[in-house]
């Protein structure tokens, strides 16, 4: 398709983004701002009241305890991403290299399970690590334990179960990534001689490194926001930040106070996001710069 | 290259692994499967016999088919107005290059990367607010417009890949021929792009189907199916859900496959199109 350069007030321009741009200022721009302002009001006997003053905030930041479970949450958040990208990483690398032929049938199988209703999926894990489990049951006549594991209800079950739910997203983007590579590049560095593991360090993985980065970010960003699986894994005895929020929100009716912790659990979301963004820029530009070289 | 053995050993634990990882995605899924045809009313493993029993009585809770009624309307609604909205979209992205495109683009993509159950929060606010001026209330048309800012960018993705192959030259032929534009774009683009836009209509319907956080904060009253199971499995588990479960994978899959079909011999046709061309 070609590219048309057009200015912003053309015809074309304006009916296809008008629709789109109404939707997102309405009900996506409209709530982040509100939900800003918000956190500079005070509830008071249940009701809000627009009084501006810094209350909320000060109490966000002398409580130690909030801060316990936002730094539980950003690390289980680093923990997952390690494993996600971990576990992702050679199964992108089989399916874009070795498993050619039933590629297709093997991503079907892999959107499908994406797909399906994660509030299920979780379910499915409570029941295959119950004390009582098939887990525990085939642990047993495997000889593998003679003592029933307690896993169900510890924050190790929560852990599996966000890693189980985003270990899909890298998967993705990192095979993108991969069937993007020109092969010619890895013929090439065989022919001067480079053996396998060398080509791989020094061709495939810097630029495979965007489908990497996009994953890694998709991962973080997406386990700050989770609180099915602590819930139903984890047994909501060490909490993490979403599940405060929503406490916040739900048990102690105090919107200002849920809204600023949402905004502190945003802005992490949005630094970690920047980050990423400048590592995928330099990569290209360093990319583009031994291009040129070469 | 040098050593055939180590190369074969490799080949072995790479495929190997992606198998490990297909095997893990699916315990839970088996296992629910498993377990909605299991004669016990605990779930635990090993199980006495088999039955049918818990469908029957998963139909008989009263508060089963209205879940369902919502999940499906709020769905169906959802794939329409997204898939509208996302092939704009996607027009607007492959077609046209004007000021401000990048950051309209950063800006029709921050949804998805935002934390669902962070912006359900936001929503809520919204309309909790909006709610007490205008004098309304949580429902259908909330979760909708929650549902339909999360998975228009996944639409988007989907026809934009479909546009980046599709040859534009042939709308310049029918508007030489005389055609309105309302006409090329009736008779000739959206006929010859539609193949992208199904698929995307699919993903959508099920992303919206199953999607959990975003209905928890903007459900007021309603209930969707994934709420009802969540409402149900936080105060104890029952054979229901593993039966809900399994109701649920077969239409999925049937739709999983339907979509890549569609996909693929649009592909085809592309890459058929290209070669007779050169």
């Amino acid at each position: 398709m070609r590219v048309l350069d057009r200015s912003w007030q053309d015809r074309g321009v304006l009916l296809n983004s008008l629709p789109l741009l109404t939707l997102l200022t309405l009900f996506f721009i409209g709530p982040i701002l509100l939900t800003l302002l918000l956190t500079f009001q005070e509830m008071r006997s249940y009701q809000l009241q627009w009084v501006w003053s810094l209350r909320v905030w000060s109490e966000v930041f002398s409580k130690y305890s909030y801060w316990v479970v936002i730094g539980r949450t950003v690390s289980m958040a680093f923990l997952s991403t390690f494993l996600c990208i971990l576990i992702a990483y050679p199964a992108a690398y089989a399916l874009a290299t070795r498993l050619k032929n039933y590629a297709s049938h093997i991503q079907i199988l892999i959107i499908f399970s994406f797909l399906t209703d994660a509030v299920l999926k979780t379910f499915g894990w409570v029941l295959v690590l119950d004390r009582n489990g098939i887990g525990n049951w085939l642990l047993q006549h495997l000889g593998l334990g003679d003592e029933a594991l307690n896993f169900l209800f510890t924050p190790r079950a929560t852990l599996l179960g966000v890693v189980y739910n985003l270990s899909v997203y890298p998967l993705f983007t990192i095979y993108l990534s991969l069937k993007r590579i020109d092969r010619d590049l890895i013929l090439a560095a065989y022919d001067a001689g480079a053996s396998k593991w060398q080509t791989f360090r020094e061709v495939t993985l810097p630029l495979s490194r965007p489908g990497l980065y996009a994953g890694a970010v998709l991962v973080f960003v997406l386990t700050l926001g989770t609180f099915l699986e602590s819930k139903v894994l984890g047994g909501g005895k060490s909490p993490l930040a979403p599940e405060l929020i929503r406490q916040t929100f739900e048990t102690r009716v105090n919107w200002p106070l849920g809204a600023a912790l949402t905004v502190v659990l945003v802005a992490i979301a949005t630094i970690v996001l920047a980050v990423a963004v400048r590592l995928v820029q330099r990569t290209r530009q360093e990319q583009a710069a031994k291009g040129a070289e070469a | 290259m040098r050593n055939p053995l180590t190369n074969r050993l490799l080949d072995i634990g790479l495929s190997g692994w992606m198998i490990a990882l297909l095997v893990f995605l699916y315990i839970p899924i088996v296992t629910l499967a498993f377990f909605s045809f299991a004669d016990s009313r605990v779930l635990t493993f090993p199980v006495q016999g088999f039955t049918l029993n818990w469908y029957r009585e998963l139909f008989e809770r009263p508060d089963f088919l209205p879940a369902l009624r919502t999940s499906a309307l709020v769905a169906v609604a959802t794939m329409l107005v997204s898939t509208v909205l996302g092939t704009c979209g996607a027009i607007l992205w492959m077609r046209y290059r004007f000021r401000f495109k990048q950051a309209l683009q950063a800006l029709t993509f921050l949804p998805v990367l935002f934390p669902q159950l962070l912006l359900g929060v936001m929503l809520l606010l919204w309309f909790s607010v909006l709610g007490t001026v205008f004098d309304f209330r949580l429902g259908i048309p909330t979760l909708i417009i929650g549902h339909v800012i999360y998975v228009t960018p996944f639409v988007m993705i989907i026809v934009a890949v479909q546009l980046y192959g599709f040859d534009d030259t042939v709308e310049d032929a029918a508007r030489d021929a005389g055609a309105s534009d309302w006409r090329v774009l009736v008779e000739i683009t959206l006929p010859m792009i539609w193949p992208g836009i199904s698929a995307a209509m699919i993903m959508a319907f099920l992303l919206s189907w199953g999607n959990f956080y975003l209905s928890y904060s903007l459900n007021g009253s309603m209930r969707t199916l994934p709420i009802f199971i969540y409402s149900g499995i936080t105060v104890g588990s029952s054979p229901i859900y593993p039966a809900l479960a399994t109701l649920n994978f077969i239409p999925a899959m049937g739709l999983v496959v339907l979509a890549d079909f569609l996909r693929r011999r649009a592909l085809r046709r592309d890459t058929g199109a290209a070669k007779e061309e050169s």
